[in-house]
């Protein structure tokens, strides 16, 4: 039930945003964002049953939540990087921009919850318009050439998923059953050998689409550059983890034979984008699409672990999930900031700047470690599980991530010389001050805990993973 | 059940007619047949809701000519909505005259008859009285571009409704009868090329009034040149018409042979859906714009009769309400923005988020749901008729809906953006003004769309006894 709560004060506070006055607006939202978080303490420490009510009869169709190992955590990183996102928004951004940040909090939350597939389809859509508004509303005219681009390739992409959706429904009902779309009951659903090709391309399209994965991220670099550094926090921390989410809930209980059938091919298209994300990082100059390039790769190095279909592997690919989301996160918040005392993103103006912002220089330097994968920090026991899961059968794929691996340090580090090190520029900026950014350091602190105690998530992880590994096996898989 | 209490709907609409007509003569005061015709479509939205629960098993009359049941019923309720929505937003217009809203009450009442049509002759009686008042409004601004509309809309309806009357009459001489129900038991029969061309002209009549691609030509240019509120009305009302008297004329007089019609029907409906939605895209104007989505729809709703099954019947019917809210509310909209004028482009919208917000926000809601974003009833719509294509084993129905919904996409995203656009917005321009009329129509379209959209499940309901022909199963 408390996972409803969590959806219905943020859908709320949304709405409530925008009838308070204007100046007001941000306040009211970070207390939004607050409660949902306490809300989501409560959630941790009883998971409860979740919620299961009828909703549309006729098509078998029923309102479904509930939380798991699985969405758990994705919940938290929603939680708390919305929170993050909104303390780090401009309040001269006005209301409504408030308003779409908690109504894309209520999506992601709504769609990290449903174990109804029709349910989680509306949210699955429900999510991309918010963040087709931000764009449009909060930047210049190449964002609305962006938001324009976001919303039809993502559509693009989930309208043959609802095909697929509707498919799989369809052939479970046959002859004479009752449709249904409830998750755990379609995984039992037997398609004919010539259907199945084409349901599991509709669904992979749109998750491979919304990740992004390699080479299905036309949409990205635009977007992360046009949206505001906050925006580009949620979508790339939050909403590029429900591709990797649909693998997990609803491909692999699905399709388990044919992710064993194609196995090669996609881990082929997941190690192309770890390798071209990162040398595209590493080419770029402007340090917010350095790090979108950085997070392509690591999308690519979880789609590395889920598609290795080992059980380290495709833990591994849950823990960096949430870690992922943390480190990405707070690394575009620090850098939106920068960006707004610095005017700039260039690698060449900036430079130099630890003299002057030794508080930003350090808040840099700790998501850049944690983001290429410094032990004690989260990114290291990520990767190293799904590392350990590409070894047993894939080992050329093992040794090209590792390889990978060094260089994410590289271009991380070249950052953050070229930003904070070396001879001073002309650029003089005001560090930051303790009252604007007191709440960087819980966010720090979660990384740090997630790091040294990565049992807390695996643990809980582990039976969802356990649940839906069994269901494979009964489906011819080799786990 | 008595064939006066069966049509009391359209006998309350007829009574209003002469009412209106008589009113006008008595008294000088503009809003007095307005008046009249809003009760008079008020009383026969309650009849038809009255007679819901006496109607579960069909009642034929006139020897199958007039099937009363829920389907006619649901029908009726609504194009008195369009009819209601057409009223409030001509509410003001006065160089109209007070004939106005007589016109609107009479195309209503052959849209009723479409709906309850079981013959030949009541399918040709609906058509006409459909479209005669609908010649007349169309140019009733009396200028160029809606005597131009006004004109084109006759000559080519009344050269259809030609083919349709002779591919009817053709019907007639293969068959030996006039209503549905008995072409059903003689088509079984190998078919005769008389039958043939028979069924193919009617149909080209009837798809010409839905505006399917090829038969669209005249839809933009009549959009665009008539008054706003008869766009609306046309767009709305006309189509549920038109719909309702193929779905009933296909699947009473020919279900037994969907074999040769029914793949035909699907290539239209995909080609309709992505030539609609393609030639939506480059639209400047904004009407014209709606006209093309329009056509788009319709091809969305020809789906439900190609897939030729009782999901299809019933996602076709249901399909028809979300649309005809996102056309209510559109079309209002763009009247409140228009002004005294007739013509809106997409660049009028600019900068309407800024001086009307609420206005932008509504506007925003209903192209969504033109779009098919989930939380409006468009999205269930084209999800009901997705279901409907898949258990008809017809995988390119659902594709083409695809691509049509993606396309359609592209269309209707620019004048949400040109309304969130404030740099380029001219300040000294007025401020659109609410009017009650537009404000009524528009709250109660985009209630009605969020409404659908979250919480659908008593219309399906409602739906799913309307289309209950139990030899679909």
């Amino acid at each position: 039930m408390l996972v409803v709560w969590l959806m219905v004060v943020a859908l709320v506070g949304s709405f409530v945003t925008l009838v308070v006055p204007r100046q007001s607006a941000k306040m009211v939202a970070a207390i939004v964002g607050a409660i949902v978080m306490v809300l989501y303490i409560g959630l941790l420490v009883h998971p409860g049953q979740g919620v299961n009510v009828s909703w549309i009869p006729a098509w078998g169709i029923r309102f479904h939540v509930g939380s798991d190992g699985l969405s758990l955590f994705l919940l938290g990183l929603t939680v708390v990087l919305t929170e993050a996102a909104i303390l780090a928004s401009k309040s001269a951004w006005g209301p409504v921009y408030f308003f779409w940040v908690l109504f894309l909090e209520f999506g992601s939350l709504g769609l990290f919850s449903a174990l109804d597939l029709f349910l989680f389809y509306i949210f699955w859509e429900v999510v991309l318009i918010p963040v087709f508004f931000l764009l449009t509303s909060w930047s210049g005219p190449k964002g609305r050439r962006a938001g324009m681009k976001w919303l039809i390739m993502n559509l693009f992409g989930s309208l043959f998923m609802l095909i697929g959706i509707v498919a799989v429904a369809v052939i479970h009902s046959q002859p004479f059953g009752p449709l249904t779309f409830e998750i755990s009951k379609l995984v039992h659903v037997h398609m004919d050998a010539r259907v199945t090709p084409w349901v599991f391309a509709a669904f992979f399209l749109a998750f491979a689409i919304k990740a992004p994965l390699w080479p299905f991220h036309g949409w990205m670099p635009d977007a992360y550059r046009e949206a505001p550094a906050p925006v580009t926090a949620l979508v790339a921390g939050v909403m590029s983890k429900m591709g990797l989410y649909g693998f997990l809930r609803i491909m692999l209980p699905l399709f388990f034979p044919e992710f064993v059938k194609y196995e090669t091919g996609l881990l082929i298209l997941a190690v192309i984008g770890l390798v071209y994300g990162a040398f595209m990082a590493l080419r770029q100059t402007d340090m917010k699409m350095v790090t979108a390039y950085a997070s392509l790769s690591h999308i690519g190095m979880i789609a590395l672990g889920i598609f290795s279909l080992t059980r380290a592997g495709i833990l591994g690919a849950t823990f960096l999930m949430v870690a992922h989301g943390l480190m990405v996160g707070g690394l575009f918040i620090v850098l939106g900031l920068l960006e707004n005392v610095g005017g700039s993103r260039e690698l060449g103006t900036l430079r130099g700047l630890n003299a002057s912002a030794p508080r930003f220089a350090a808040y840099f330097l700790f998501f850049a470690l944690a983001t290429l994968g410094l032990p004690g920090l989260p990114g290291f026991v990520g990767e190293y599980l799904i590392i350990q899961g590409l070894v047993v059968h894939h080992v050329v794929f093992a040794v090209i991530a590792i390889i990978v691996l060094v260089m994410a340090a590289w271009y991380m580090i070249r950052i953050f010389q070229g930003i904070m090190q070396g001879p001073q520029g002309d650029l003089e900026i005001a560090d930051l001050k303790a009252q604007q950014i007191w709440w960087i350091v819980p966010l720090a602190g979660l990384v740090v805990l997630l790091g040294v105690w990565p049992n807390g998530l695996t643990s809980h992880a582990v039976p969802s993973l356990y649940h839906a590994v069994h269901l494979l096996a009964g489906k011819g898989g080799s786990v | 059940m008595s064939l006066f209490h069966g049509l009391l709907p359209e006998y309350i609409i007829v009574g209003f007619i002469l009412i209106s007509l008589l009113g006008n003569m008595l008294s000088r005061k503009y809003h007095v047949a307005s008046w009249l015709s809003l009760i008079g479509m008020l009383s026969a939205f309650v009849a038809s809701s009255h007679l819901w629960s006496f109607v579960l098993k069909p009642h034929m009359f006139l020897g199958g000519g007039a099937v009363i049941d829920n389907y006619s019923l649901f029908v009726n309720l609504l194009v008195l909505l369009a009819g209601l929505g057409t009223i409030l937003l001509g509410w003001d217009e006065r160089r109209w005259g007070t004939e106005f809203p007589v016109l609107v009450m009479l195309a209503v009442l052959g849209m009723m008859i479409l709906g309850l049509a079981g013959n030949v002759i009541t399918l040709f009686l609906g058509i006409e009285m459909l479209s005669l008042p609908l010649y007349i409004l169309a140019a009733s601004t009396h200028t160029a571009s809606g005597g131009e509309a006004g004109l084109k809309y006759l000559l080519l309806g009344a050269f259809s409704s030609g083919i349709l009357l002779f591919g009817l009459a053709l019907l007639y001489g293969a068959m030996g009868s006039l209503a549905f129900v008995n072409f059903a038991k003689t088509v079984a029969t190998p078919t005769s090329p008389l039958l043939w061309a028979g069924v193919v002209l009617s149909l080209v009549g009837i798809l010409f009034k839905l505006g399917i691609v090829p038969f669209h030509m005249w839809v933009p240019d009549v959009y665009e040149g008539s008054p706003t509120a008869v766009t609306q009305f046309m767009a709305f009302g006309t189509k549920v018409g038109a719909a309702a008297i193929l779905l009933r004329f296909m699947d009473f007089g020919f279900y037994a042979t969907p074999g040769w019609w029914g793949p035909a029907l699907g290539y239209l409906a995909v080609l309709t859906m992505i030539v609609g939605n393609l030639l939506a895209l480059p639209q400047k104007d904004l009407k014209r714009l709606l006209a093309y989505s329009g056509i788009g729809h319709a091809g969305f709703l020809l789906i439900g009769v190609a897939t030729h099954n009782l999901q299809g019947a019933r996602a076709l019917l249901f399909y028809l309400l979300p649309y005809g809210l996102a056309v209510l509310g559109a079309f209002a909209v763009l009247s409140l923005v228009a002004g005294d004028r007739d013509q809106v482009s997409v660049s009028d919208l600019t900068g309407l988020a800024k001086k009307r917000p609420l206005m932008a926000a509504f506007f925003i809601v209903v192209m969504l749901s033109f779009a098919g974003i989930p939380l409006t009833g468009g999205f269930v719509g084209k999800f009901y008729l997705l279901q409907a294509a898949l258990f008809a084993n017809q995988p390119g129905l659902a594709i083409g809906l695809v691509l049509g919904t993606v396309l359609g996409l592209g269309a209707y995203l620019r004048p949400i953006q040109a309304l969130l656009n404030n740099q380029d917005s001219d300040s000294t321009a007025p401020k659109p003004k609410w009017t009650l009329g537009g404000a009524v129509v528009v709250v109660v379209a985009v209630v009605g769309t969020i409404g659908l959209g979250v919480y659908p499940t008593p219309i399906v309901h409602m739906v799913n006894q309307s289309a209950n022909f139990f030899w679909l199963h």
